[in-house]
């Protein structure tokens, strides 16, 4: 019997195909994805059009009232301004720091196998502990930036970094130190596909540092980019755990980011209507940026596929 | 030459501010630990007489000062035991069913694929916080709130559809003709996953591991509604319970440096065996590495 016959015969027993085989995997993990993510935010819109009297025990019908106080009230709207403020923070600032860091740890230097592994570290620990590493760096009575540039007379005495204004930035940086080592590491795989000799050909035709980054760098980690930016966007947007710790929506309400605030309508003021309403707004940003992310991430696996198909091609040229 | 000292020069600098942007936060956090609060308060950079391991004892539970917060030092050993119980089951289960769901995406071509592996995204994008009063509810009806239980399943459907898109990229890179060997002479496609695809993804496949591990051992919000207070509570929210933000008054940072020095440990370790991974993949694909 020949390897064909083989499988023709395997086949004809009564056995899945690879098509059925596979749906049947991915049809069971999302069922059980419906029941717990679609059961809950089919109650949560149902919350989000009533509003509930938790002493009376009641809910009343209000259609969407609760959207368009969600959407257009000033302490919801100054919550959403300020997620898009940090995230937007959040993203230039893991962009830069993060290919910067790439472009370092792709060049040759001693000890350059621990600093890769060391950088990874921070994206590690949690929120809450990268907001206590953070409030010891920024504490104004002892912490460590005072108690370093005070000497130099750079900040004056006892200078309050977390205060009205610069708080939810001195949180984005947090957040930088945290998710950067992801971008990093994306960064970094992406420079590894550059062919040396790209950067030989540039040298060659004496193009400078910036000449070569601009036209042989950047363009090969142009995908690379766009992921990070995506990724660090949606984190930014999911983002609870770090500045509750940090600083709980403080100094008065001047970091209540949204998922803050729908935490506090939720759990201190018992408004379940109105934070189901706020966390569709936030759903539909997510979204909206997740569309987005799909896109790219398609875009990507279809080029990867016509590779695919393309060695495919080329190892059956080879063996007939 | 001097062009090239200078640039030599300027990577020596960067290579500096890597390492420094990366580990003084960890340093100091370390130092404030074997610090006394004393000594603390005259200023961080003010330097150590002499390093105390009080902090340390005290969440040992050698030291018979837990009257000051209330007992709450014990619970930083009881998150401990607790974030093993939540974190271990979540990366278990998890990497299993991320493991099957991975391949079928990875390998093979189904009708609505496009649509199923959007749908499994979108739950990946939901801020957490929009579902909380659901999952509460919810869990509360079926007696899972304060349970263990609940929270391991929170998790689960936090982190599947990230493992899934991480072992679909990976499954997706390794070669075919194995698999196709196997299949030709007359393995099981779930023989050919066991015997074939894992022993081969086993770096892909350690790696979603620790990404679950990391994230159930981590997160606070979820700890914080569904255990939060109860026996079961995990180490995010017990360390949560000694910050300075929410003691009154006098500011245990000290202690809390202490704890969430301990509490990193695992985290750390792990990561650095998931940065060994990487580097021996070669191959990074950026959608093999997302969180």
């Amino acid at each position: 019997m020949t390897a064909l016959q083989r499988v023709a015969a395997w086949r004809g027993a009564g056995h899945l195909t690879d098509a059925q085989f596979a749906l049947a995997i991915v049809v069971g993990v999302l069922l059980f994805h419906v029941v717990i993510i679609i059961v809950p935010l089919a109650y949560s819109f149902w919350l989000s059009l009533h509003e509930t009297n938790v002493i009376l025990r009641s809910s009343e019908y209000v259609g969407f009232d609760l959207w368009a106080e969600a959407l257009f009230e000033e302490e919801t709207q100054s919550a959403t301004l300020k997620s898009l403020y940090f995230a937007g923070v959040s993203v230039v600032l893991s962009l830069v720091l993060s290919l910067g860091m790439a472009l370092v740890l792709n060049q040759e230097f001693p000890g350059r196998g621990i600093l890769r592994a060391l950088i990874l570290l921070p994206w590690a620990v949690s929120e809450v502990v990268t907001a206590t590493m953070w409030t010891i760096m920024l504490e104004p009575a002892w912490g460590f930036f005072n108690g370093a540039l005070e000497p130099l007379g750079i900040v004056s005495q006892g200078h309050v970094w977390l205060n009205k204004d610069w708080a939810l930035f001195w949180l984005a940086v947090a957040f930088t130190w945290h998710i950067a080592p992801l971008g990093t590491f994306f960064f970094l795989a992406a420079l590894q596909t550059i062919p040396q000799d790209l950067y030989n050909a540039a040298r060659i035709d004496r193009a400078g540092v910036i000449s070569r980054f601009y036209h042989v760098t950047l363009p090969h980690i142009r995908y690379a980019v766009l992921i990070v930016l995506v990724v660090v966007t949606v984190e930014a947007f999911r983002q609870f755990d770090l500045v509750f710790a940090m600083t709980s929506g403080g100094p008065g309400t001047t970091t209540q980011i949204l998922p803050l605030l729908i935490f506090r309508y939720n759990f201190q003021f018992s408004q379940y209507g109105l934070a189901s309403a706020a966390s569709f707004i936030l759903i539909i940003i997510a979204t909206i940026l997740a569309v987005a992310y799909f896109v790219l991430m398609t875009r990507r696996s279809k080029q990867s596929r016509v590779a695919a198909a393309q060695r495919r091609a080329a190892a059956k040229a080879e063996a007939s | 030459m001097t062009r090239e000292a200078n640039l030599r020069l300027f990577v020596a600098l960067s290579v500096l501010f890597v390492l420094l942007w990366t580990m003084v936060p960890f340093f100091w956090m370390l130092w404030a630990s074997f610090m006394t609060d004393s000594e603390l308060t005259e200023g961080i950079v003010q330097g150590i007489d002499e390093p105390t391991l009080e902090h340390y004892k005290r969440i040992f539970g050698h030291a018979d000062k837990e009257a000051i917060f209330g007992g709450q030092t014990k619970l930083i050993g009881q998150g401990f035991l607790n974030s093993l119980v939540v974190a271990l089951p979540v990366a278990i289960i998890g990497t299993a069913i991320a493991t099957l769901a991975g391949y079928a995406f990875g390998r093979f071509n189904f009708p609505a694929k496009t649509g199923l592996l959007f749908g499994l995204l979108l739950t990946r994008v939901l801020p957490p916080v929009a579902i909380l009063i659901p999952y509460f509810t919810m869990f509360r009806t079926v007696g899972l709130v304060g349970d263990p239980g609940g929270l391991i399943l929170t998790y689960l459907t936090g982190i599947i559809p990230l493992l899934s898109w991480v072992l679909m990229g990976y499954f997706a890179t390794l070669p075919l003709e194995v698999e196709r060997a196997a299949r030709i002479d007359g393995c099981s496609r779930l023989k050919v996953l066991w015997y074939v695809i894992i022993p081969m993804a086993a770096p892909g496949i350690s790696a979603a591991f620790i990404i679950a591990f990391l994230f159930a051992w981590n997160e606070l919000l979820f700890g914080i509604i569904l255990v939060g207070g109860t026996k079961w509570q995990t180490l995010s929210p017990a360390l949560l319970a000694i910050s300075p933000l929410t003691a009154v008054g006098y500011s245990p940072i000290a202690l809390f440096s202490a704890a969430s020095a301990l509490s990193i440990a695992p985290p750390l370790i792990l990561a650095l065996i998931f940065q060994r991974y990487i580097t021996r993949l070669n191959i990074v694909d950026p959608v093999t590495v997302r969180e």
